[in-house]
C-alpha cells in the first residue's frame, strides 16, 4: 500500500509540480550499482521508475503496454545523401582507408550515442492522462487523470472519459481552458477566498442568477449614469471646478459601495474616503492646496482596493478613469481585461503561475501545445535520436537499463 | 477561570523556535510540541535558501534545476563573470541570493542558457527541454499555409519546422482564430507565462535566416536495420544505400525514398551539376505539379471505385426531378464474419453469438476516436 505520496523519507520522484517533489529532484542521487546484486539493482530500478511513470496504472496493465522494442531515428543531411551514395562507406575497407568526412567538405560528424534506454516508458507517454500533464495543462499526472473522469478533456472534438485512451498520432485533445487556468494558477490569497466566500453568500439562488445578471448590468448602467449626473446637477460647469467635481465622483463611488460585502481593510479605507470627502465639502472655498490631491490618491487607493470586476458595486468607468489617470498606457488596460480580478473564479485572479511551476515547464517534441485554447496535437510517437530520448525521464539511464532488463523478462 | 498563557512566553521558548523552523503557520499560542523530523526541517531550509529560486519563474528564461549550483548560484551568471577572484567568489553567494527574492535584478545577470542549462532533471543528461515555437511563428505558419497558399511540405523545409508540426500548428490556429470570432474567451496568461518559462524559437524576419526549429528529415530506425547482417560482395563492386537496403530487407526502401523530404535531395543533386537557378527553381515546381496530379488521380479512382460499389436509390416524388430520400446500398459478403462469426470485417449482430462486451477482460476504451 502506497504510504505517502510526496514522502522525504522514501526518496520517489512523481509526475507532478510539488515543492516536496522538487526537493526531492534536487537530492535525487544516481542509483548503487555497486555493492549488490543484480537483482537488488533491477528491483530498485523497477521500483523507483514506475514510481514516476504512470504509478497510477496497475504493475500488469503497465506489462501489457510494455514492448522491447524502442523507437528511434536517424535525422539526415540532405546535402550530404545528395554528395554520397553510400558506396564510399564501403570503400577500402579493411585496407587501411578510413571514412573521414571532414576532408570531402563534409563537416567532421561525430556520432552521438542514442540513448536507447530512457525510452523505456515511450508507451506510458500514449496515455491520454500524461500527455496532458506532459503539456502543461495539469499540475500532476493524477490531477490530468481526474480532469479526464470528470469530462473536461475532448479528444478530436469527442468527450473522451477514459484516462487511459493511447492517443494516435494526429490526435487532438483539449482541455477546458478554466480548468487549466485552476491547475496550473496560483491558489486565492485568505482574503480572496473571503471575499469569494461573502459574494456567494449574497448572490440569490440558482433560478434567479439569470435575471440578476442582467440586473447587474443595469446596475452598472445606473451607476454609470448616476456618476455623470451630480457633476451636471452641481454647479454648472463642471469642469471649470476640479474640486465638485472630484467630490461628485467621490459621492458616486461612495453612494455604489455596499458596506456590507467589504473587508476590514476595506472598510477603514472606505470610512477614510468619506471623513476626508467630507472635509473638502465643508472648506471648498478655501481647501488647502494639498486636498485635492491628497482625495485623488485616496479614491483611486479605494477603488484599487475593492474589486474592478463586473459583478463588484464599483462602476467600471471609475476605474479605467483612475488607471488613466495614474498610469495612462492603454496596454496595461488591455492586459488587465485579459486577466481579470473575478472573485468567482476557484483560483487567484488576476491569474499567475503556481509557486514551484517554472523547474517543471517543458514541452517534449512529440507534442505541439496551443496554450491560448487549452489544446495540443499528438504528433507521433516519442523517439530517441543521437544524444536525446524524448520522453521525460528524471532519473540516470543506468536506472532505466536495469527496468528495461526487469521487464523484458517479465513483460511479454 | 484558567490561567491564560502570554502568547510571548511560548514565543521565546526553544519548543516554540525549534516549531516555527518548518510549521510557519503554526498556532503561536499552541504548547503542544510539533513533530518535524530532521528531514522536513532540511526540507524548508533548501526552500528558503537556494529553492527559492524556484518559487517564481526566472524572468524572461527558463529556470531549471540543472541551471543552478547546489548553494542556488545561476551558473548562467558565473559565467558571465569570468575576472571573479576565488575569494570574491565565495563571499558572493548571500549577495546573489538577495538579488535573487527580488525577482527582477537578476535579469540583467543571465546569459542565454546552454544546453546543460536546459536539463530539468540534474542527473539524466539525454533529457533537455528543447525550444517550443513562438506565438509568432505560430501565426506565420498560418500565414503561409492558409493565406499564402503553401504546401505544407514548402513552408516546412523553408523553416525547417517538421511537418506534421506544420498542419498541428495550423490546425490549432484555425481553432483559435474560430474562438476569436466567436468571442470565447482564450488563456492569455497562461499562454503568456508558459512561453515564458519555455525556449522558444523565434521568428525571423527576412533579412536573417529562419532559425531551423528541428531536423525535418527524420528517418525512422526499421528494425530490419538493427541487426548486423554479412553480406559478401565483390570488392570491385559499388555497393551503395540501395545495395545495403536490398540487404536489409528485399522489400526496403533506400534511405533517400523513406526521409520526408526527398525532394531537397534531388535540388541539392541539381545544384551540383551546376544547372542555373531559375532552371532549378522550374524544374522543382514540375515536380511538385507531377507529384500533386499523381495523389489526385489516386483520390480520383479510389472515389470512383467506391462510387461504383454503392448504389444509390431515391425516392419517389410525385412532383420534380429528385426524390426527397436517397437510400444508399453497399455489397456486403456473409463471408466476411469468418468462420467463428466474430471478424472484424463482419457487418451486424448475428444470430446465436452474443456480444462478448460484458464478459470479464474486455477492454472498452476506444482505440481511436
Amino acid at each position: 500500500m502506497r504510504r505517502k505520496f510526496h514522502g522525504l523519507k522514501r526518496l520517489k520522484i512523481r509526475q507532478s509540480w510539488n515543492k516536496y517533489n522538487l526537493y526531492n529532484l534536487s537530492r535525487l542521487r544516481r542509483q548503487d550499482v555497486k555493492t549488490r546484486t543484480f537483482f537488488q539493482q533491477k528491483w530498485t530500478a523497477k521500483a523507483t521508475t514506475r514510481a514516476y511513470h504512470g504509478e497510477q496504472i496497475r504493475e500488469k496493465q503497465w506489462q501489457r503496454m510494455f514492448r522491447p522494442r524502442l523507437a528511434s531515428v536517424v535525422p539526415m543531411d540532405h546535402r550530404y545523401l545528395a554528395h554520397f551514395d553510400g558506396s564510399e562507406q564501403a570503400l577500402g575497407r579493411g585496407s587501411g582507408l578510413d571514412v573521414d568526412h571532414s576532408a570531402s567538405g563534409d563537416t567532421a560528424r561525430k556520432v552521438q550515442k542514442t540513448p536507447y534506454m530512457t525510452m523505456v516508458y515511450a508507451p506510458m507517454e500514449r496515455r491520454l492522462d500524461t500527455a496532458i500533464f506532459r503539456a502543461l495543462f495539469a499540475s500532476s499526472a493524477r490531477q490530468a487523470r481526474q480532469f479526464v473522469v470528470h469530462g473536461f478533456v475532448r479528444v478530436n472534438g469527442k468527450k473522451m472519459i477514459y484516462p487511459g485512451y493511447m492517443l494516435n498520432p494526429g490526435d487532438m485533445f483539449q482541455v477546458e481552458p478554466e480548468r487549466v487556468l485552476y491547475a496550473t494558477g496560483a491558489p486565492k490569497t485568505r482574503s480572496q477566498r473571503r471575499s469569494g466566500r461573502k459574494k456567494a453568500k449574497k448572490t440569490p439562488p440558482a433560478s434567479e442568477i439569470t435575471s440578476n445578471e442582467k440586473s447587474t448590468d443595469e446596475d452598472l448602467d445606473m451607476s454609470a449614469l448616476s456618476l455623470s449626473e451630480p457633476i451636471a446637477t452641481a454647479t454648472p460647469p463642471p469642469s471649470e471646478n476640479p474640486i465638485t467635481a472630484l467630490l461628485a465622483r467621490a459621492r458616486a463611488t461612495i453612494s455604489s459601495v455596499d458596506q456590507l460585502t467589504l473587508t476590514a481593510k476595506q472598510k477603514q479605507a472606505f470610512r477614510s474616503l468619506k471623513k476626508s470627502a467630507k472635509t473638502l465639502y465643508s472648506q471648498r472655498e478655501n481647501a488647502p492646496a494639498f486636498a485635492v490631491p491628497a482625495l485623488e490618491a485616496e479614491l483611486s487607493n479605494f477603488t484599487a482596493l475593492i474589486n474592478p470586476s463586473t459583478t463588484s458595486p464599483t462602476p467600471t468607468p471609475v476605474d479605467s478613469k483612475t488607471a488613466k489617470d495614474t498610469t495612462a498606457p492603454g496596454k496595461t488596460i488591455q492586459q488587465a481585461n485579459e486577466n481579470p480580478i473575478d472573485p468567482s473564479k476557484p483560483y487567484g485572479t488576476p491569474w499567475r503561475p503556481r509557486d514551484y511551476m517554472s523547474p517543471f515547464a517543458f514541452i517534449p517534441r512529440y507534442l505541439e501545445v496551443n496554450q491560448n485554447i487549452c489544446a495540443a496535437v499528438y504528433l507521433r510517437h516519442p523517439v530517441a535520436r543521437p544524444g536525446l530520448a524524448e520522453v521525460p525521464t528524471p532519473f540516470h539511464q543506468e536506472s532505466y537499463q536495469l527496468a528495461f532488463n526487469w521487464y523484458l523478462r517479465r513483460g511479454r | 477561570m484558567p490561567p491564560r498563557i502570554n502568547p510571548t512566553w511560548i514565543r521565546s521558548s526553544p519548543l516554540a523556535k525549534r516549531s516555527s523552523q518548518c510549521l510557519s503557520n503554526a498556532r503561536p499560542f499552541s504548547g503542544s510540541p510539533h513533530h518535524c523530523t530532521r528531514l522536513r526541517r532540511s526540507m524548508f531550509r533548501w526552500l528558503r535558501g537556494p529553492g527559492e529560486n524556484f518559487r517564481r519563474p526566472f524572468p524572461g528564461s527558463t529556470n531549471y534545476l540543472s541551471g543552478y549550483d547546489s548553494q542556488g548560484q545561476l551558473w548562467r551568471s558565473l559565467e558571465n563573470a569570468p575576472s571573479r577572484s576565488l575569494g570574491e567568489e565565495a563571499s558572493d553567494p548571500s549577495e546573489e541570493s538577495n538579488l535573487d527574492s527580488e525577482g527582477n535584478p537578476r535579469q540583467s545577470k543571465a546569459a542565454p542558457e546552454d544546453k546543460a542549462d536546459l536539463r530539468p532533471f540534474p542527473i539524466n543528461s539525454g533529457f533537455i527541454s528543447q525550444p517550443v515555437l513562438s506565438e509568432e511563428l505560430r501565426e506565420e505558419i498560418y500565414d503561409r499555409v492558409i493565406s499564402g497558399g503553401k504546401s505544407v511540405k514548402i513552408v516546412s523545409a523553408e523553416l525547417g519546422i517538421d511537418m506534421n508540426r506544420v498542419g498541428a500548428v495550423v490546425r490549432l490556429k484555425a481553432i483559435e482564430k474560430d474562438w476569436v470570432k466567436k468571442n470565447k474567451p482564450l488563456a492569455k496568461p497562461y499562454s503568456k507565462a508558459v512561453l515564458e518559462m519555455l525556449p522558444t524559437t523565434p521568428l525571423m524576419t527576412f533579412p536573417l535566416r529562419p532559425k531551423m526549429h528541428e531536423p525535418i528529415n527524420d528517418l525512422p530506425v526499421h528494425p530490419a536495420t538493427t541487426q548486423q547482417i554479412f553480406e559478401p560482395t565483390s570488392e570491385s563492386r559499388s555497393f551503395t544505400r540501395i545495395d545495403a537496403s536490398k540487404a536489409f530487407d528485399p522489400e526496403l526502401l533506400p534511405t533517400d525514398e523513406r526521409i520526408p523530404h526527398p525532394e531537397l535531395i534531388e535540388l541539392e543533386k541539381e545544384r551540383l551539376l551546376g544547372i542555373p537557378q531559375e532552371e532549378r527553381i522550374e524544374r522543382q515546381r514540375e515536380r511538385a505539379k507531377r507529384e500533386s496530379e499523381k495523389r489526385e488521380a489516386k483520390d480520383r479512382r479510389r472515389k470512383e471505385i467506391e462510387e461504383a460499389t454503392l448504389k444509390r436509390v431515391l425516392s419517389a416524388e410525385s412532383g420534380g426531378n429528385g426524390g426527397r430520400w436517397e437510400w444508399r446500398f453497399r455489397e456486403i459478403s456473409v463471408q466476411d464474419a469468418g468462420k467463428d462469426g466474430r471478424a472484424p470485417g463482419g457487418v451486424g449482430w448475428r444470430y446465436g453469438i452474443p456480444h462478448e462486451d460484458r464478459k470479464k477482460g474486455q477492454v472498452k476504451i476506444p482505440t481511436r476516436v
